[in-house]
Order: C-alpha cells, then sequence, then structure tokens
C-alpha cells in the first residue's frame, strides 16, 4: 500500500478547512487536546509531539495514523455507550492533519498558537497517604515477545484503611502498555513469587480469589494517558493487615534491556464504604475452543439481572484472536441498550470504561456478550503460525472471553449477596460443572445459616474438584457448624495434606482438636499457625489457653514437672494472672516454696485484686517462715 | 580496463558533495569496502519506537554477516539528530555497526527505502539487489505479529551470499517515514 492511496479518501460532507492549514493555528489545538496526554517528555508514548519541531517531522505518519484510527487509541464505537475520556478525533479534525501533512507541514503565525497543555508533574491527586513499591526490580529484555508478569506488593498497614484512589506509577512508562492491580487477601498469590529466579510470576490474567461475602468490585486499572480515578463517594475500598496487591503488567521490549520498578500510590478516605458494587463477569471459557483456521468463532454469554443496578464502567477481555466485542443489556420488555462495542479489538490497546452517567437497568435484564474471534492465518496477531486449535487460558497463546460488567445493586443496604447466588445459580444452568460456582454457592447457602445445603454443594464442588484444599477446608468448617466434628477433623487433615502450608486449614484444625479437648494435638498446630503469622492475636491466646488446660489437667493428676511446663509455656505466650497463680500452686505442691512465692508475687503485679494469688502467697510465705 | 569501469559505476551512484557522512563530520563512501562480498545499509532514528524495536534483530543480523563479508552500516537519515544523540543510541542499543549520517538523503534515494527501520542490500559494484522490511514482524501501525514469519533481509543476504539473487528485490517496510525528515 503506498501512501498516496492512503490519502484516497476524502471526507465529503465537511465545513470547509482554510486554505492553508498550519501548526499553530489548526493542529496544535488537536495535538494538545488528544495527543500530548501522551506524547510529551516522561510520559508513555515513545516520542513527544508538543513542539511544532516534534510534529513536523512525523506529519505524514500522524495523517496516516489518524486516520487508520490507530491513534488515537480508542476501540469502542460511538452510539453504542458513552464513556467518559473519550479520545476519539472527529473526521473534521483527522482531515484537518492530513491537508496540514500535505501542504508541506507548515508552521506560521505563533501568535495563533494555543498555550501549552498544562499537566500535573507527579501524583496525579498530590502526596498519596501511602507509596508501595515493588520490592525487586524487574529486568525485560531487550527483544522478543511481550512479557506478562505480575508482582505481589506487600502492604504495611496494621489497621484498616479505607482506599478512594489509586494511582500506579510503572516507573518505566514506555515499556508498560497496561496494567491491573489485584486485591489479593488470601495471601496465595506471595507464594507464586519468584519461582523462575526473577521477581515476579508470569500469566497474562490473574485469577485471585475474593471474598465471597465481600467481593472487591473495583477496576483498578492503568494505561497510558488516562487520568488517575477517584471512587465516587461513599466507594472506598477496604484495606486490611495482612492484604497483598498483586500488580499485573503487560511489558513491550524496547530494543534495549529496561529496569522497571513500579509504584503504587494509595489515597484514603475516612470514611467507610456505604455503598457496594459488585463485578459480574460474562464469559463462556468452556465454549471457547476454535479450530486451527476458524475465521468467526462466536462465543455468547447472558445473566439476568436479580434486581436494580446502576452500571457503572465495563472492561471487555479477550486476547490476540479476538475480533469483535459486544456487550448489550436486553430490558424486560426488549428493548436493547448497548453496554459497549468494538469492532475491531486489539488488544493492546485494551481498557476499563466507565459511562459518564450510571446506567440504569431493572431487575429481569438481561447482560449479554457475544464475542466473535479469527484463529485464521489472516488474523496476524494469530500467536500461532501456522494457526492451532486454541482453548481458554492465561498465557498470550491462549484465549480469553471476559466482559466485565461493573454494577451498583440499587436497594436500602449491601444486595451483594442476592446477586452472587443469582449468578452462581445461572453460571450452574449454563455449566454443571463448574467448580467455582459450586464452591461459591456453597458459601453464599452457609452465609445464610442453610448448613446442610452448603455441605451437599461443598461435596458436589469436591466431586469436580477432589483435591482442592480450600473446598476441603471450607467443608470442614461447614461440618464443624453442625458438629460433625470427627468428619470436619477428616476434611482438615485433607486439606493439608494437599497443602502443608494451608493456615487456615491448620488453625481450623487445631480449633476442633480444642474443642474436643484433643489438647496434645491441638498444641503443635496451634504453634504452626504462630510460626507463619506470628502477630495472630487470636491463635495466641487461643494456644495459651490450650496449655493452660493441658497444665490444669496434668496438675490435677499430681504429674507437677508437666504442669509446670505447660503453664510456663503458656506465660511465655502472654502474661496471665490465673496462670502466675496456677503456676505457682504447682510449685507450692512440689514443695518449691521460694519459687511459688515468685509466680504468686508475679499474679498480683499483673492482678492486685487476685483473691486467691493474695491467700496462696500469705500461705506460702507462712510455710517459708515455719520452715526457716 | 575493468577497475576504471567499476570506478565509474560508483561515481554515478554517489556524487562527492552528497556523500555521507561518519559522526566525526567526514565524508564517506562506504562502497569503498574492499573485498567486502555485499553492503547493507540500515536505516534507523533515535525516536522511532519501530526502529528501536529492531534493535536486537539488526544486532543478531549483523553478528550473523559480518564474519561473511558482509558490511554492515547504520544510517540516520534526520539531519536534525545532534551527533551526541546518535552517539547515545548507539551506545544505548548496543549497535555494534558503524554509524553514518546522510542529512541529504542521497543514500535515501539511492538505496530506494521509505521507512525507518528499512534495509538496502547493494552489491560491491553498487547495485541495489534488495530493499525493504528486516522482516514481516510489523503488518502496519499497530499491526504487528507476535514474531516474524519471513526473515526478508536474512533470506536477501544468504542469496546474495551464494550467489543468486534474493527472493524478492523489494518489500514493503513499516515504520517512521523519511519524508517528515528535512
Amino acid at each position: 500500500m503506498t501512501r498516496a492511496s492512503i490519502f484516497s479518501f476524502l471526507a465529503t460532507a465537511l465545513p470547509a478547512l482554510p486554505s492553508q492549514v498550519t501548526f499553530n493555528r489548526d493542529v496544535a489545538p488537536i495535538i494538545f487536546e488528544y495527543c500530548a496526554p501522551c506524547h510529551r517528555p516522561g510520559e508513555a508514548a515513545p516520542f513527544s509531539l508538543l513542539s511544532y519541531e516534534d510534529a513536523r517531522k512525523r506529519a505524514s505518519q500522524m495523517a496516516t495514523v489518524t486516520e487508520s484510527r490507530y491513534m488515537p487509541p480508542w476501540l469502542p464505537e460511538p452510539g453504542y455507550g458513552n464513556f467518559a475520556g473519550e479520545r476519539r478525533l472527529s473526521a473534521r479534525q483527522i482531515e484537518t492533519i492530513r491537508k496540514w501533512a500535505e501542504q508541506r507541514a507548515v508552521e506560521e503565525d505563533v501568535s495563533d498558537r494555543p498555550p501549552d497543555p498544562a499537566f500535573t508533574e507527579g501524583w496525579q491527586f498530590g502526596p498519596p497517604d501511602l507509596i508501595l513499591k515493588m520490592p525487586h526490580a524487574y529486568t525485560l529484555a531487550a527483544g522478543g515477545s511481550d512479557v506478562f508478569r505480575n508482582f505481589v506488593i506487600p502492604i504495611p498497614v496494621t489497621v484498616t484503611h479505607y482506599v478512594k484512589a489509586i494511582e500506579i506509577r510503572p516507573g518505566n512508562k514506555r515499556i508498560v502498555h497496561h496494567a491491573n492491580l489485584l486485591i489479593d487477601r488470601t495471601g496465595l498469590t506471595r507464594h507464586l513469587e519468584g519461582k523462575d529466579q526473577e521477581p515476579g510470576f508470569p500469566g497474562m490474567d490473574l485469577k485471585v480469589e475474593s471474598e465471597i461475602f465481600d467481593p472487591d468490585g473495583y477496576f483498578l486499572f492503568w494505561k497510558p494517558g488516562t487520568s488517575s480515578y477517584v471512587e465516587p463517594d461513599g466507594m472506598a475500598w477496604r484495606l486490611d493487615n495482612g492484604t497483598d496487591l498483586v500488580l499485573n503488567m503487560h511489558l513491550q521490549p524496547s530494543g534495549k534491556q529496561e529496569v522497571i520498578q513500579a509504584s503504587v500510590g494509595l489515597y484514603f478516605s475516612r470514611n467507610p464504604p456505604t455503598k457496594f458494587p459488585m463485578l459480574i463477569q460474562l464469559e463462556h471459557d468452556n465454549a471457547l475452543d476454535i479450530p486451527a483456521g476458524k475465521k468467526d468463532f462466536v462465543i455468547t454469554d447472558d445473566f439476568e439481572l436479580p434486581l436494580d443496578v446502576d452500571v457503572l464502567g465495563v472492561y471487555p477481555h479477550a486476547h490476540y484472536l479476538g475480533k469483535e466485542l459486544e456487550g448489550f443489556a436486553t430490558l424486560p420488555d426488549g428493548t436493547r441498550r448497548w453496554l459497549i462495542r468494538i469492532p475491531q479489538w486489539k488488544f493492546n490497546w485494551q481498557a476499563v470504561y466507565r459511562y459518564t452517567q450510571p446506567l440504569f437497568l431493572p431487575k429481569g435484564t438481561i447482560l449479554s456478550m457475544r464475542y466473535v474471534y479469527d484463529n485464521s492465518a489472516e488474523n496476524v496477531s494469530n500467536p500461532n503460525q501456522p494457526p492451532q486449535r486454541v482453548r481458554a487460558g492465561n498465557r498470550s497463546t491462549d484465549e480469553m472471553g471476559h466482559l466485565w460488567v461493573q454494577v451498583l445493586p440499587r436497594g436500602p443496604q449491601d444486595q451483594r449477596m442476592l446477586l452472587q447466588e443469582s449468578w452462581m445459580r445461572q453460571r450452574l444452568k449454563k455449566e454443571p460443572g463448574d467448580f467455582t460456582a459450586h464452591y461459591n454457592l456453597a458459601a453464599l447457602l452457609k452465609g445464610q445459616g442453610k448448613i446442610e445445603e452448603a455441605i451437599e454443594e461443598f461435596r458436589r464442588a469436591l466431586q469436580i474438584e477432589p483435591a482442592d484444599a480450600t473446598a476441603l477446608n471450607s467443608l470442614g468448617v461447614a461440618l464443624a457448624s453442625e458438629g460433625k466434628v470427627d468428619e470436619a477433623i477428616t476434611q482438615f487433615r485433607r486439606a493439608l495434606e494437599r497443602r502443608a502450608d494451608y493456615v487456615n486449614a491448620r488453625y481450623n484444625l487445631a480449633n476442633v482438636l480444642a474443642s474436643q479437648e484433643q489438647f496434645d494435638e491441638a498444641v503443635p498446630n496451634y504453634r504452626e499457625v504462630l510460626k507463619a503469622n506470628p502477630h495472630d492475636e487470636d491463635a495466641r491466646q487461643r494456644l495459651a489457653a490450650v496449655l493452660q488446660a493441658l497444665g490444669n489437667t496434668r496438675a490435677s493428676r499430681g504429674a507437677m514437672e508437666e504442669a509446670v511446663l505447660y503453664y510456663s509455656q503458656s506465660l511465655e505466650l502472654q502474661p496471665d494472672a490465673d496462670i502466675y497463680n496456677n503456676l505457682g500452686s504447682a510449685y507450692a505442691r512440689m514443695g518449691k516454696l521460694a519459687e511459688a512465692v515468685v509466680q504468686f508475687e508475679k499474679a498480683l503485679t499483673l492482678d492486685p485484686q487476685h483473691a486467691a494469688a493474695r491467700r496462696n502467697l500469705a500461705l506460702a510465705k507462712g510455710q517459708l517462715g515455719r520452715r526457716q | 580496463m575493468l577497475w576504471r569501469l567499476a570506478l565509474l559505476i560508483l561515481a554515478a551512484s554517489l556524487s562527492a558533495e552528497t556523500l555521507p557522512f561518519d559522526l566525526a563530520g567526514r565524508p564517506v563512501n562506504p562502497f569503498a569496502a574492499p573485498g567486502a562480498k555485499a553492503i547493507v545499509f540500515v536505516f534507523v532514528r533515535t525516536d522511532c519506537p519501530i526502529s528501536n524495536r529492531y534493535a536486537p534483530e539488526i544486532r543478531r543480523l549483523d553478528a550473523k554477516f559480518s564474519p561473511r563479508g558482509v558490511a554492515f552500516w547504520l544510517v540516520y537519515p534526520d539531519p536534525n539528530e545532534p551527533v551526541e544523540a546518535i552517539r547515545r543510541h548507539i551506545h544505548d542499543y548496543g549497535y555494534p555497526a558503524t554509524a553514518l549520517r546522510d542529512p541529504e538523503h542521497s543514500l535515501v534515494k539511492q538505496a530506494e527505502v521509505q521507512v525507518t527501520p528499512e534495509a538496502a542490500v547493494f552489491a560491491p559494484n553498487g547495485n541495489l539487489l534488495y530493499h525493504g522490511r528486516i522482516d514481516d514482524r510489523y503488518v502496519d501501525f499497530g499491526k504487528a505479529r507476535p514474531a516474524p514469519t519471513t526473515h526478508d533481509l536474512e533470506l536477501a543476504l544468504g542469496a546474495v551470499l551464494a550467489g543468486k539473487p534474493a527472493p524478492n528485490k523489494a518489500t514493503r517496510a513499516v515504520g517512521c517515514f523519511l519524508s517528515d525528515l528535512r
């Protein structure tokens, strides 16, 4: 294709452009508004377009890429959803650039030039309340394919905060194509870090288990040129001690080796959330099985809303075979409302799209997605040449078809459980073998106190994935709450066979053993929990209590040496007046009166009102006096 | 006599006043490469992202073919690129090849190239044997294959060294337009 042919199309119905198009009067205003957010020094685009000189030496390139709408990158088709921050040139603007390039890209009168666009340098909302950084820098090779990597960022908070905005600063913007931040409340991803001797772990899409009763319903997304987003009032998200943030990044080699160490700035809100959005995921991964060479492969998915919602945003996602992505809503009266339409999907320019106005959808509306894939050799982005059969997965050679819809349920309080349950039941209708849906449904039922139904659902989940440690643990918890203790212990032990470092299962096992007064077996399990989480106060107190109980049983049997040992271990965990008193009594019964006096005094230091200790101290001192 | 004929061809292809320069500003005749079996020009810019992404591939081809008698030249055709920027670019991207500046675009015209990055292969006698893309990774702006399927420059050089014509004499390269530079 020659450049002449690119220019051969002329829009016809446009008001006439000036006979001479100039940079300062005609082109600079377009560049400043649409291009400069990225094309300026220090920003993500590979070159600046701020000055005349910068723009002039790319004039015909600009004409070509705006004509083809490669730039500015904006995937949604106009008229299929009104999105905030739309960056799309009008036909007249494109024609202006084309004519300017054709007329030898002149600068002309400087007095016509608009003032340089004002941009905030550094953090967009001022100094963040908390700045986090990737613990280790990652080195990206000079060449080769794009890299998809995840980095776990531990958060040093001791009390709960509420986050109203985040800002991701990639550190090296030119190689980061986009980034997603995921909230990992399970601590599971940190075990994936560094397995290949480099910081982070690979994977294009990251699945983090969310809390079923408090799912995180936020898009924490960054791409070059987007301004940071502040969650609406009352929609800050919770950040607890022990939460990890996982930064999922698409890195593009630049031709030379690059080092990256991203930072994340967090801005806190004083108020806990009062509104609870949710991310509904339309998908049909099980249907994603695209024959090699297939040109128009379609997947669809539907979800019927069980309540009224406002849709706040969408995040369409496919990999390199995605061609045409559609999301729409069918109202109960049959009218169709478009959520989004992307006629020419480009993986590199994926983004979160937020509506300028929330889109109200009544109960009974059906949300739908329809994605078309091209697995032929003609799709130049096809990662397999020659084409191969492709299924769902998180490598760049696998495919995906997800449409995330952020909805805010209407209603007086938190409506997410209703939404979750309906969602899981609809997923199971579509795919009865859906492990996650069974698992989540079970957890939701358990949350409503329907324990027997929950146990049944957990067992169905485990029929599908018998070795899933999380499900084994959850089944154990459900059984224990029904009083089926022995069965519960069996499930916890199975979970720990699958994953010896599964602290929750270990803790549950210890608690059940302790409740059955199997104290000797409970102790090592509590110790493991504390080894993993030294600051777990609850575990510490429970272990101290179990050790005390062990001391008591030994003491009642007259095994004073052992009793002393258990009491002392308990006191190492936490000082307690009762236990000092018990320890003193044990010493006294062994005839070690001096030691006994010391312990009774310690008890009284902690609790001067401790009557038993006071009496015991007097008795012990009396006996000591008589001895001397 | 043969040598006189060869000189005449050279004179026709590059006149003295439009010779490219080396980074010290001295005119260079890159065709005067005694013993070279082929001469390759790769046109690049310091600020062209597609051109930069090709650096590892250019280095690979240089390492493969230089020992086999191919003279590699990097050519910087932007007259406004400061020489210091070029030196830094060569250092940052680890380019081993010797660099030329072609502010008058005499080599650009002779090599019939349109964009950066684009390559041209000449016979020692100044005959243009191949010009076009390095490989087919880029199909258009924003349209790239995950990996190239045809290594056009490599195929052309392999053929030329084997005494055969390049499989394609010309291909379309994707990159930053040279016509924008002046």
